[in-house]
């Protein structure tokens, strides 16, 4: 059972539902057993200790929104490989590979929706595909986001969970964060409201992304970062203590306005919503 | 002795030789078959080497530059924050008589230097110099800004986490595309990942023929790719990072010469070589109108597409 040694790889498979009654799984943090049904009921929240277990695209999208509501956009732009990258494998068979895994065909979903009955821009990041890297296409489809919702005057939330640029596209992965920042900016000009929500983990370009969100809102058990502390470690031989990377440590340095538990989300988004939808403008 | 880089270490006994010779005659020999090697290595550099030579001790920095091609230059220091981060030096100053703003990493040649420095490291409180140094000369100096990327990246500690790196990342690349002048970047040596890229938002992008630009340094992207640091000439080679490279993916604007053997053979030359350059570049950005050149500099980096 080598998915249950492999510490860091903490999402929850999909399972039949005749298998998921046997299958149990141990807690990360306080190392108890959980039964797999439990913890799906549970928002993937481990209801021993509390820890925060990675989320699905589509069961995230379904907690922040409005039954049946979701509407994607741009749908089919996929990455492409300019560099011809191989690094042991072809970056080609690796997208490949993360498509064929998640049925996504890029990083970041992209859509419309509604929360609480209110029209929103609404993009989340997957994890799972090839670590949620800023590449190319996750930043087209942002940037495309943000101009929608400046054109149809929609608030924004995006769901970050990104470990960092997307090295297989080298260069044309960092001019990717200077594009997003750029359709941000003219975003909040032209007066609109963009709530940031940080997953686990949010490094590289996405976390300065993140950060420029009128409310930035943290789950728990996030950690956030410019560079990871693996990166660091690899890259100067010496490391920090990562608790400082972590979202309660953020909150206390004045970076974040929240840290929530999951089941919290929609109604502190929901909130925020209602009274910048009801604003009497002056 | 000159510093050798490791793939120059077969030259290391003729140096050594010359160090020991007294007479002219057989130092110009010895002179004269150096030459020849570094001729013959220097026409077949790896992508990993080039890195190598980018990152030479005595590869002219920001502060020679602007030593050697400015005139009156008044550094500003602080981010009127928190403090004033060592890895960033920014100033007014003179340009062959065109006044300028001047943005740039700030390694260090001594380990002294280097330890005072971060070694080019930016921090927050860098990201919200630069930030400064260009609203300044936006808003009130009204001169071109000109930048010298020379950084290993971005850097990490638990002062920079406790200060937002995250948060002041931002800040430089806002103010760069909200600025009203011309810019004009070069990098001079190393452009590591985010480092570089809150100096590069810029009209004109222009890199030194041994210079990089990279997400990440080979080194790391070898860990993380291959999990194994042996690869970083491979990873390199991969991540298409050279000033050829990138001319070539039109990622960048052009490409200065330096000496045939590298900079750090011929400091004098290079900063003379960039001079030049630098002049003609300002002389085709000055005859467009600020509006003109933001409003570009807007469009460009939205068609940074594939």
């Amino acid at each position: 059972m080598a998915f249950f040694k492999r510490k860091n790889r903490i999402y929850v498979p999909v399972i039949t539902e005749e298998v998921a009654k046997e299958i149990l799984i141990r807690c990360n943090s306080c190392g108890r057993l959980i039964k797999y049904q439990d913890l799906k009921k549970n928002l993937n929240v481990c209801p021993y200790c509390g820890h925060h277990f990675r989320m699905s695209i589509r069961d995230r999208i379904n907690l922040l929104t409005d039954a049946g509501t979701f509407e994607p956009i741009n749908e089919d732009l996929e990455p492409l490989d300019v560099l011809n990258f191989y690094d042991g494998t072809y970056y080609k068979n690796q997208l490949a590979k993360a498509k064929r895994e998640t049925g996504l065909k890029s990083a970041v979903i992209t859509g419309k929706a509604k929360v609480d009955g209110i029209n929103v821009a609404i993009g989340a990041f997957s994890f799972e595909f090839i670590g949620g890297s800023l590449g190319f296409t996750v930043g087209d489809k942002l940037v495309k986001l943000f101009n929608h919702a400046k054109k149809n005057q929609l608030p924004i939330i995006i769901k970050f969970s990104s470990g960092g640029e997307r090295i297989q596209e080298g260069v044309y992965s960092m001019l990717q964060i200077v594009r997003v920042i750029q359709a941000v900016s003219e975003f909040k000009e032209d007066g609109g409201l963009f709530i940031s929500i940080l997953t686990n983990p949010v490094y590289g370009g996405a976390s300065a992304i993140g950060m420029l969100g009128h409310f930035v809102l943290a789950e728990k058990d996030t950690m956030i970062g410019l560079t990871s502390p693996k990166v660091t470690e690899l890259a100067f031989g010496m490391s920090f203590s990562k608790e400082l990377q972590s979202a309660e440590k953020l909150l206390e340095n004045g970076f974040l306005d929240m840290v929530l538990e999951r089941k919290e989300l929609k109604e502190v988004v929901s909130k925020i919503l209602k009274i910048y939808t009801n604003r009497s403008l002056i | 002795m000159i510093t050798l880089l490791p793939f120059e270490h077969e030259l290391a006994h003729l140096y050594k030789e010359l160090d020991e010779k007294k007479s002219g005659a057989e130092r110009e020999q010895i002179k004269k078959q150096i030459e020849i090697k570094l001729e013959k290595i220097y026409k077949n550099l790896t992508p990993y080497e080039i890195v190598e030579i980018a990152r030479h001790p005595n590869r002219p920095q920001t502060v020679d530059y602007i030593k050697e091609i400015l005139s009156d230059f008044v550094e500003i220091k602080g981010d009127r924050i928190l403090g004033d981060d060592r890895a960033i030096i920014a100033g007014i100053g003179r340009f062959k008589g065109l006044s300028v703003t001047v943005i740039g990493s700030n390694k260090g040649h001594t380990t002294l230097e280097r330890l005072k420095n971060n070694s080019g490291m930016i921090g927050p409180s860098g990201f919200r110099k630069i930030a400064r140094a260009v609203d300044m000369a936006s808003n009130t100096f009204k001169t071109p800004i000109l930048t010298f990327v020379d950084t290993p990246g971005a850097r990490v500690s638990s002062e920079t986490e406790k200060e937002g790196s995250v948060a002041a990342f931002a800040e430089p690349v806002k103010a760069f595309l909200k600025a009203s002048v011309p810019v004009l970047s070069v990098v001079i040596g190393e452009g590591g990942s985010l480092g570089a890229l809150s100096l590069l938002v810029s009209d004109r992008i222009l890199m030194l023929r041994y210079s990089y630009l990279s997400v990440i340094s080979p080194e790391v992207g070898a860990s993380v790719l291959f999990k194994d640091r042996s690869m970083k000439k491979e990873v390199a080679s991969a991540l298409k990072i050279t000033s050829r490279d990138l001319l070539n993916l039109n990622i960048i604007n052009g490409t200065i010469d330096e000496p045939f053997t590298g900079a750090h053979r011929n400091p004098e030359l290079t900063i003379e070589t960039v001079r030049e350059a630098l002049h003609k570049e300002f002389e085709t950005l000055l005859k467009e109108t600020p509006r003109d050149l933001m409003k570009r500099r807007a469009e460009k980096f939205k068609k940074f597409q594939i």
